[in-house]
């Protein structure tokens, strides 16, 4: 061929490769929690403060729990947390996408004014505020977070919304006589799916990265560990004030970065795969 | 214009509007007696006569209306309420700790956008480089850290090991210093947290000019400047960067609430004693009116430095004023 066509971008790229291995590293793991765990994490196994030894090979916590065991089980509460929030907040944002992108006038400015409400108010402090009020619990920080990041996925699920509303086949439906309910669910909703996926991959880094916070603050559960609940414990006990931080403070982080960074990767590429207007605007081209 | 200043005050007046409702709704609205939450944990003790003293002290014995546009019209005094378990009116609380915040988030929202936007702008124009790929995967990276952690990270290498910082707090406690003395010891305590926070703002900023400058790259008007042979390093600075900067300007503002919920979580790692810390501080003992009284705080100065915004923006960008 004279002229080089340039190839279709399917792929997912090298950085989204990275995210999507983290991500199936930290599920695998939290899945087989109970294979992979040496220790049961809600025991007393040995004396507190250990440093690490052959048999806890990240030391013990204030109360003698094995850490590394911690840290194992904790993926399950953090991964999940961030699942069903995004799912949450993904759900509440594709909603409010759809009505107010297939319906506009008066729906849509609604709508994208509730949008810039919640983008305005300071999240975090709204959050403790919530959480302290409704107490510390698995589910209430679902909630709180799912109720809060839907802002972002609502915005860009509507700009996707408008353009596909100008495609011939929905403005055919409408032309056949179907009802707009109908082709908003069966035309242009399947249409943003894709989207909304994305959209659910980046909102669930964003809720991993809240959740740590929150349980930081002592906002979390304290009988469902999530590795910022780790890090909580770390914190009033001091441990970055002795050398115990390279063993208690380090992993915790850094498994929380690693879900975060994993997410955001794959999420970013998707967005990238499945709308090209938006190449190169994270500079993964 | 005026248009454009309604609809964005009457968004701001109704945030106020929903945060002041809120606070007034929530202890009234949660099972068990509002006193709990208004008076502290405390008013299980009490005697029926000192309860009921206390129910008519916060006109809970009125009704639902009349407590409400007390509350507005204490809230429009500046009365932000009492906390019990301190002693002491909140406003006053928080006026005392509010300067240390806006040093904190001043200081770092400055550092973070001059450092992001030089960055950005470098990555940009050097795209696909090392330089750019290395820069962007650090900015993803400090993106994904928790703000906490990397704070009792520098703290754990900084402050405990090699001992060049304090651990924690604003200032040293108990003695008294004056002058350069008092600067020097407020700056050596100011360092790690402003690094943090700092350091997680910067990847907000940088991501944002990096794709604000290669879009206005490809712009024709800076094929234009090239073609007619001005120096590569004059079309950066004079017609690139200029107009680059505009998007960054509008997510400085943006990401103020985000930063200021940064600022919470880093105060708290280093005792640093500002409003962040406090918030903490009332959560830990379940100082109600504390939590509420920070939160109306942050939300205010949140919306304050959006209108400063949107009134300064017009000055930037010309087109907004004619548009």
């Amino acid at each position: 061929m004279p002229f080089p066509l340039p190839r279709p971008r399917f792929a997912l790229g090298t950085v989204g490769w990275i995210g999507l291995t983290l991500l199936v590293i930290l599920t695998g793991t939290a899945v087989f929690a109970p294979a992979l765990s040496p220790y049961n994490p809600e025991e007393t196994v040995a004396d507190p403060f250990r440093p690490p030894t052959r048999a806890h090979l990240l030391g013990t916590n204030d109360i003698g729990q094995d850490i590394l065991s911690e840290l194992i089980y904790g993926a399950r509460i953090s991964l999940t947390i961030g699942f069903l929030a995004a799912a949450i907040a993904v759900g509440i944002g594709t909603t409010v996408g759809l009505l107010g992108g297939f319906l506009g006038g008066r729906v849509d400015t609604t709508l994208m004014r509730a949008v810039d409400l919640v983008l305005v108010i300071p999240f975090l402090p709204l959050m403790i505020l919530l959480a302290a009020y409704l107490g510390p619990s698995f589910w209430n920080i679902i909630i709180v977070i799912g109720i809060l990041v839907w802002a972002r996925p609502a915005r860009v699920i509507r700009s996707q919304v408008l353009s596909v509303k100008a495609l011939d086949y929905v403005e055919a439906a409408l032309a056949l006589g179907s009802r707009p309910g109908r082709v908003m669910v069966r035309h242009v909703l399947p249409a943003v799916l894709p989207l909304a996926l994305a959209q659910f991959i980046l909102a669930a880094s964003n809720a991993i990265l809240i959740e740590a916070s929150l349980s930081f603050l002592g906002l979390g559960d304290p009988t469902a560990k999530s590795w910022g609940t780790v890090l909580y414990y770390a914190q009033v006990r001091n441990a970055f004030l002795s050398g115990a931080w390279v063993w208690w403070v380090l992993p915790p982080g850094l498994l929380i970065t690693a879900a975060t960074l994993g997410f955001a990767f794959t999420g970013y590429s998707l967005e990238e795969v499945l709308n090209p207007k938006m190449r190169g605007q994270r500079g993964s081209s | 214009m005026w248009r454009f200043f309604a609809g964005k005050g009457a968004q701001y007046l109704l945030v106020v509007v929903l945060t002041v409702a809120m606070n007034f709704v929530l202890p009234r609205m949660m099972p068990g007696s509002p006193l709990v939450f208004l008076a502290g944990e405390d008013v299980g003790f009490l005697t029926p006569e000192q309860r009921a003293q206390l129910y008519a002290l916060y006109g809970l014995d009125q009704p639902q209306w009349r407590q409400f546009a007390t509350y507005v019209a204490n809230l429009a005094r500046g009365e932000l309420g009492y906390s019990f378990q301190r002693g002491r009116p909140i406003a006053a609380i928080i006026g005392e700790r509010l300067p240390w915040t806006l040093l904190l988030v001043g200081i770092a929202l400055i550092l973070a956008t001059l450092i992001g936007a030089a960055m950005g702008a470098l990555a940009a124009w050097r795209r696909g480089s090392t330089l750019d790929l290395g820069t962007l995967g650090v900015a993803m990276f400090f993106e994904s850290v928790p703000s906490f952690w990397l704070g009792m990270i520098l703290i754990a290498v900084f402050s405990a090991g090699l001992g060049w910082f304090p651990i924690f707090g604003a200032g040293t406690a108990g003695v008294s210093l004056t002058g350069w003395a008092l600067v020097v010891d407020r700056a050596r305590h100011l360092i790690l947290p402003l690094t943090t926070l700092t350091l997680i703002t910067i990847p907000g900023t940088f991501l944002i000019m990096r794709y604000s400058m290669l879009s206005v790259l490809g712009e024709r008007y800076i094929t234009t400047a090239r073609a007619k042979g001005i120096a590569e390093r004059f079309v950066l600075r004079r017609h690139a960067v200029r107009n680059a900067l505009l998007p960054v300007a509008t997510v400085f503002m943006l990401n103020l609430g985000f930063i200021v919920g940064g600022a919470t979580v880093i105060e708290t790692v280093f005792s640093y004693p500002g409003i962040g810390r406090l918030l903490y501080e009332a959560v830990l003992n379940r100082d109600y009116p504390v939590i509420q009284g920070t939160f109306f705080i942050i939300t205010i100065s949140v919306i304050v430095a959006n209108v400063a915004s949107d009134l300064l923006y017009p000055l930037i960008d010309p087109r907004v004023r004619r548009g």
